[in-house]
């Protein structure tokens, strides 16, 4: 593999945190789909990676928003601090719920997370102390990077906060992506493929599953915080089965293949909805339909429409330039004679 | 009709507005002033969010321009949650140059928006019921048309006890949250203080909706009222389920917070018989504002305004004439000129109290009547009282400079 | 009357209706293995169509006749059409394929009926109440007991005594084998599939008098539904009815209880059911 498709996705990346700014008029806007396509990529790494369809995505959302609003206001620490550990709230939910719930399989796993998902809903919405109840937690502050008493970088305006948040994800973008390709990344591939498979080889299928967790957690956590930094609030409808879905949603759309399709379904979702609801009110049901179509049709999201569309350009293209059919025995440009194993 | 593609334009514009490029002529249109309406379009609350709509719609098409600029706005879809509203508000801020702000249905939703306006500099007026949006979380940018719940339990439960002295003993069901917990503890004070025995309390989710449990309990209690607290599709649940029961036949029941003609609609007349209700908003109300909105929502909508879209009107008439009186568009100049104005509102005198930014005006007592004393297919309701009660500045937590 | 059995008595009569609910969902996944995201919003069209044919007119017991025929017939096409092809694929594809199915009839109810929620008058024979003692219990109430009483029995009837029964029951166990013996599982599926989605519209006409016709109350019925299933047991007609009547007097007692608690102890039982004995209560074994 040539260097730019070895690092096609973070270039690509780089490419749409880049093009952001240059194309788009609300910084809150651009920073919303960057916090949603880490989470997207967070559900990605259990969806796509693993094979694990997890409801409770929302749970470490909602840890990450609560922690970073209680440490930036009840009990103030620096914020580069208090995100670390908004960061490892998030993670800790993950493993907490994570362990329980892969002592099952299958459906049960997933009812299990949904089981998860009410239950921290509801004590959210009753510990009104710590979180606000349905009010939620308010007057959440954007401190700058600030060292020795000198601010460094504010976060006061939308595009500044907009450099801080497109900084992290890249950062994270960038971890995740050395994780997928890892050998761990591989054996989590390995675990959704088969799993009977995986134990048989002799790999340790819980504990593979935790950390897949565990670093999904903590991706959705950083979301959760960087969400209630933007928005000043960290209200109890973070919890609620419906941000789950959402997540899930744009993860689906995007393509559970890879991690930059996480960021296409954020943006897609995102994008399509302020603008669509402006107009038709009743925009959820060409999401419902989207989702049934790439379920039913289009499993690999949005990034497999790319592709094919890809292809396919590619593929035209080719016969233009030598409309001679001199193509090769076995016709896809491997030399003759070599099987089709990829 | 000019304003009418304005608007829309307005929306399609959105799509390059959330791009940057050729937005600018299709949104902007020649320096108009930039007004949102952050309602929820989607979600449990979309009801209310569709009447805000054409509340607001009303009100700038009415007006047409001011200061010599046109007037338009964008529709916000909070989808009934704090963190898209405040997001969307900053985008509207951000493409639109929007500075003018008027909804907010529900309580969470609107707290967050007040705090956004202040912070970028902009003005927000809302119809939420929360005590803190004009007390402990007030702010020079948040102004709120309705009624909190001193003033709804005050003009409901008092008027009650007055016209029913055998009745002493009360059963509450609450939701269970700070906006319920106000209703509850408003009422619990004239309940001491009128020696009223309160049999009971039932709390309740927000998301419940199975009440015949509730009701269970309140019938074991044997009161003479059952005082409603909860609001929306919960309070018609509970309504329903109650008269299910016979409730209706056996005691007094009353529903503090009603949302008025849309909740009635759905209701239906058979289930509103008898029972008394807590009103922001009558269209019935004898005011020349109101009778003005009435025939203009009858020529433009064939319908009578329901609570949603006269608070959303008014709410924006008021951002309107504060923008005219102040002679600016500066939102400190306009919330100055909003301060203290007393004015013909849909209610009667209505006046913006400086201190909190808190409307003083009238909240309702209605009691339903039967379908076949219906005159017409609107007419679900008798008034019975009305009146202005608001708790002193020093006593609403509000402390603003 | 001691307020905790009229809180046990109220809670029967939640019970059936839950049962109701969730039975069509648990005897689906029994046979199909996957869990129907959808099944609250055949409820949800339950109760529309039931407002419908009552503002036009129509009395409520012709509803309650054609309105799961209705519905039924909308899962059966819904099962050959669309979820036939999900099949090969993970399971993960089902529940998501489901999951925007519900949230598209959502959107398309509000699209008709509008977002604000309607009233559906309870029949006139049964208007009133019923009293022994101080105890007060609406006749609607009593009724939909009895109806979902005599329902359970033709349900259990269907289920043991009928060749399409056996060969659910024995498809549920394997589908393989039932195929092998010439029976067409795929035929199988649909009927089962819009057997769920009737019975959910059932539920969902019988529940409209009580709590009217309101474009989210399908969410709700499905998450009520996840935990009976799940508690009763996912395949088990009988962990069904358990589970309904276990989780509708809980909900009811708690209510005197603990009010604000009931939400969540009904999801804690889930949830630790699901940890302890995955199978439910009276679910089979994997």
């Amino acid at each position: 593999m040539n260097a730019v498709s070895k690092h096609l996705h973070f270039i690509l990346a780089a490419g749409v945190v880049a093009a952001m700014p240059l194309l788009m008029q609300s910084g809150s806007l651009a920073s919303e789909v960057l916090i949603f396509a880490l989470a997207a990529m967070g559900c990605n790494l259990l969806l796509g990676y693993t094979g694990l369809l997890s409801f409770g995505q929302g749970i470490f959302f909602g840890l990450g928003s609560y922690t970073i609003a209680l440490l930036l206001t009840r009990w103030p620490l620096p914020m580069p601090l208090a995100l670390a550990l908004a960061i490892a709230m998030g993670a800790a939910g993950a493993a907490v719920v994570g362990w329980v719930s892969i002592r099952q399989k299958g459906t049960y796993f997933v009812m299990l997370t949904l089981a998860f998902a009410q239950m921290f809903y509801f004590i959210a919405y009753t510990a009104t102390g710590l979180t606000g109840g349905d009010n939620g937690l308010l007057d959440i502050p954007r401190p700058g990077i600030a060292v020795l008493g000198r601010t460094l970088w504010p976060l006061v305006t939308p595009w500044q906060f907009y450099g801080f948040v497109a900084t992290l994800f890249l950062v994270a973008f960038w971890l995740l992506l050395r994780i997928t390709r890892s050998t761990f990344g591989r054996t989590l591939l390995a675990v959704r493929d088969n799993e009977e498979r995986a134990a048989a080889i002799g790999y340790d299928l819980k504990l593979l599953k935790l950390q897949a967790f565990v670093i999904s957690g903590a991706v959705t956590g950083l979301a959760g915080a960087l969400h209630a930094m933007m928005t000043g609030i960290a209200p109890l409808a973070n919890a609620e089965y419906h941000t789950s879905e959402m997540i899930l949603v744009m993860t689906v759309i995007g393509g559970t293949g890879n991690l930059f399709a996480s960021v296409l379904g954020s943006a897609f979702y995102l994008l399509l909805g302020d603008w669509l609801s402006q107009l038709w009110p009743r925009w959820l049901l060409l999401l419902g339909l989207a989702l049934i179509a790439v379920s039913l049709w289009l499993q690999r999201g949005l990034w497999g429409l790319g592709e094919t569309l890809w292809n396919l350009g590619r593929d035209r293209l080719g016969r233009w330039r030598a409309p001679v059919a001199a193509a090769p025995a076995g016709g896809t440009g491997r030399a003759p004679g070599q099987g089709g194993q990829a | 009709m000019k304003r009418r593609q304005l608007l829309q334009l307005s929306a399609l514009g959105a799509l390059p507005g959330s791009l940057a490029f050729p937005h600018a002529a299709l949104a902007q249109g020649a320096g108009a002033i930039q007004f949102g309406c952050p309602v929820p379009m989607s979600g449990p609350f979309a009801a209310n969010g569709k009447f805000a709509d054409l509340g607001m719609r009303l009100a700038i098409e009415q007006y047409g321009k001011a200061l010599n600029r046109p007037l338009a706005y964008t529709l916000l879809d909070t989808e009934g949650k704090p963190a898209t509203a405040v997001r969307k508000v900053q985008e509207a801020a951000q493409q639109q140059g929007a500075r003018f702000f008027a909804g907010g249905i529900l309580s969470s939703e609107a707290l967050a928006m007040g705090k956004e306006a202040d912070k970028l500099g902009g003005i927000f007026i809302t119809t939420a019921g929360a005590d803190e949006i004009t007390g402990q979380d007030c702010n020079a940018a948040t102004f709120r048309w309705s009624v909190p719940t001193f003033g709804a339990i005050e003009q409901t439960v008092r008027p009650l006890i007055a016209s029913m002295p055998k009745a002493k003993r009360w059963y509450t069901i609450t939701p269970q949250y700070v906006f319920g917990d106000g209703l509850l503890s408003a009422a619990k004070n004239i309940f001491k203080e009128k020696g009223i025995e309160h049999v009971g309390n039932s709390y309740h989710s927000l998301a419940e909706k199975e009440f015949s449990g509730y009701i269970t309990n309140a019938i074991a209690a044997k009161p003479d009222v059952l005082l409603l607290l909860n609001f929306g599709s919960q309070c018609a649940d509970t309504l329903r389920q109650a008269v299910s029961f016979g409730m209706n036949k056996n005691m007094t029941i009353l529903v503090a917070w009603a949302s008025g003609l849309e909740q009635f609609e759905s209701l239906g007349a058979d289930l509103c018989d008898g029972i008394y209700f807590g009103a922001q908003y009558w269209h019935t109300v004898d005011s020349p504002l109101n009778r003005d909105l009435v025939k203009l929502a009858n020529d433009k909508l064939k319908a009578n305004p329901n609570y949603s879209l006269a608070g959303s009107y008014i709410c924006t008439k008021l951002l309107i004439d504060g923008i005219i009186k102040a002679g600016t568009v500066d939102t400190k100049a306009v919330i100055a000129a909003m301060e203290g104005m007393k004015y013909q509102g849909l209610t009667g005198e209505e006046e913006i109290r400086k201190a909190d930014h808190q409307v003083l005006k009238n909240y309702y007592l209605l009691k339903g009547k039967a379908k076949s004393r219906m005159r017409n297919k609107d007419d679900y309701v008798d008034v019975l009282s009305s009146g202005k009660s608001f708790l002193a500045i020093d006593q609403t937590g509000c402390k603003r400079a | 009357m001691n307020i905790y059995l009229l809180q046990v008595i109220n809670g029967i009569g939640i019970g059936m209706l839950y049962f109701l609910l969730a039975v069509g969902l648990s005897i689906v996944f029994g046979l199909l293995r996957f869990v129907n995201f959808a099944h609250g919003a055949f409820y949800l069209l339950g109760a529309y169509f039931c407002y419908q044919l009552t503002r036009w007119g129509l009395s409520f017991w012709v509803a309650l006749v054609l309105v799961p025929l209705a519905v039924g017939a909308i899962g059966w096409l819904t099962e050959k059409l669309m979820l036939r092809h999900v099949y090969a694929t993970a399971h993960e594809y089902h529940i998501l394929v489901t999951v925007g199915l519900a949230l598209a009839v959502q959107e398309l109810v509000i699209l008709q009926w509008g977002p604000l929620g309607d009233s559906v008058a309870v029949p006139d024979m049964l208007q009133g109440v019923v009293m022994w003692g101080s105890f007060v219990y609406p006749k609607y109430r009593l009724f939909v007991i009895e109806f979902t009483a005599v329902l359970a029995v033709l349900l259990w009837w269907v289920l043991e005594g009928t060749r399409l029964g056996s060969a659910v029951r024995a498809g549920s166990e394997s589908t393989e084998m039932v195929s092998l013996l010439g029976v067409n599982v795929f035929r199988i599926f649909s009927l089962t599939f819009g057997l769920g989605a009737a019975t959910a519209a059932l539920a969902g006409v019988l529940a409209a008098p009580i709590r009217g016709a309101e474009p989210f109350m399908g969410i709700e019925a499905l998450g009520v539904a996840f935990v009976i299933v799940v508690v009763g047991g996912m395949g088990s007609f009988s962990g069904a009815l358990l589970g309904g009547l276990l989780i509708g007097i809980v909900q009811s007692v708690m209510s005197t209880l603990w009010p604000e608690g009931a939400r969540l102890m009904i999801y804690v039982a889930m949830a630790a059911v699901l940890l302890l004995r995955p199978h439910g209560l009276l679910g089979r074994k994997e």
